[in-house]
């Protein structure tokens, strides 16, 4: 083979290579994007994610007491067997979501408010409340803020009594959400084995009610 | 148009290859942010809005429902102190500092997250119900058989999870020093 038909050669597979970069730039890129939008979806698409589960069917202003768990229970995963668990859900174009819920003092009580992709939004336990008790409305910016034009109108025009909208009770805790949907979490605890009925008949006197939209 | 024959070929090999590396990333741990202190782990950001995206993802899958921040903290542990991964041929002697919560429960898993079935019909222990020593020193034996005192079966299969849950956990001492809090040691006992 002669210098020349080696130079040549040499040039072609060169040319191949070069050619080859912008396809190894486009795959990985690809990949890249393909990863990255399947991580930011699953959360609000994974078929065994709790809010599927549990929360998507559930009619608005309804709760679901969860059964205790065993080792057959494989939803929701890790679950605590101490755990009594109610859940609620949320949409609120269809408006507000009011929470109520009282510790019994003895046995631990706590809530939790979280989006539909699992985020938790808000948390607490009885001991951080007034009395124990919890009294929560989640709303939307935009509900908030015709709350509080309503309030506002009927405190400029107090002939309209009869027309005035309650003012908040003072342990309500108004809860603004980031997105639309969710569920709330209700967890009472039994503190010893024989004590978990006691705590399920805790958890069946939570409520979760809807709301009128202002 | 003969440039752009590879084209399909391209496309199916990023679908793959991002549909693998997100595999690959949820079998990880749910979270970046863990806080290590011995042999258990916690990720606090996972009961916040602070969650980052694998996080979320990861909780998803898995059909999790973990602990919001105002409610407690959990801590997962898969090794014993010695850094050995957990097997329930062996017991474990699970002794020393409570977690600083008003309550806490210690429960055996398999690594997908169930309880582990077990004769007893017994799934955890929780602070209130423990046998204490005269000092309020408590020890749990994790075994497969029924021991004396504060027993956590671990049923069968031999690979196991420990969660420890503090409930209503003293924020300040959880979430802003773990450096200086301590936690239930795990030490490896019999072996069968």
């Amino acid at each position: 083979m002669s210098d020349r038909e080696i130079l040549l050669r040499r040039e072609i597979w060169f040319g191949r290579v070069l050619a080859l970069i912008p396809w190894l730039l486009a795959l990985l890129l690809g990949a890249v994007a393909v990863h990255l939008i399947l991580i930011l979806t699953l959360p609000a698409l994974a078929p065994g994610s709790a809010y599927r589960q549990f929360a998507r069917s559930l009619p608005l202003g309804e709760k679901l007491v969860l059964a205790r768990a065993e080792p057959s229970t494989s939803r929701p995963s890790f679950a605590d067997p101490f755990a009594a668990i109610a859940l609620c859900r949320f949409d609120l174009k269809q408006g507000p979501l009011r929470l109520r819920a009282s510790a019994d003092g003895d046995r631990p009580l706590s809530v939790s408010v979280r989006l539909a992709d699992g985020t938790v939004i808000y948390s607490a336990a009885d001991r951080q409340t007034p009395g124990g008790r919890f009294n929560i409305v989640i709303v939307t910016q935009a509900q908030a803020d015709a709350q509080d034009a309503a309030r506002e109108r009927t405190e400029q025009d107090d002939s309209e009594e009869a027309n005035k909208p309650s003012a908040p009770p003072e342990d309500e805790l108004r809860l603004i959400s980031p997105g639309k949907t969710g569920f709330a979490v209700f967890r009472v605890l039994a503190l010893r084995e024989s004590d978990y009925e006691t705590a399920v008949a805790r958890i069946d006197a939570v409520s979760c009610s809807m709301e009128k939209a202002q | 148009m003969s440039d752009l024959k590879p084209l399909p070929i391209v496309l199916a090999a990023a679908v793959a290859l991002g549909v693998a590396a997100t595999i690959l990333s949820l079998r990880g741990e749910p979270g970046f942010d863990a806080v290590r202190l011995g042999p258990w782990d916690s990720w606090p950001r996972l009961g916040n809005s602070e969650i980052d995206p694998y996080a979320r993802a990861v909780s998803a899958v898995e059909g999790a429902l973990p602990l919001g921040g105002g409610e407690g903290l959990a801590f997962v542990a898969q090794a014993d102190a010695s850094g050995s991964p957990l097997d329930a041929r062996c017991d474990y002697q699970i002794s020393g500092a409570a977690p600083p919560a008003r309550f806490w429960t210690l429960t055996a898993y398999d690594v997908a997250g169930r309880l582990r079935a077990n004769t007893a019909g017994r799934y955890g222990l929780t602070s209130a119900a423990l046998l204490r020593s005269a000092d309020g020193a408590f020890s749990i034996t994790a075994a497969r058989e029924a021991r004396p005192g504060n027993w956590l079966p671990l049923g069968e299969k031999s690979r196991f999870i420990l969660v420890l849950r503090a409930y209503q956990a003293n924020t300040s001492a959880l979430a802003g020093a773990f450096e200086g809090l301590t936690l239930p040691t795990i030490t490896r006992a019999v072996c069968s």
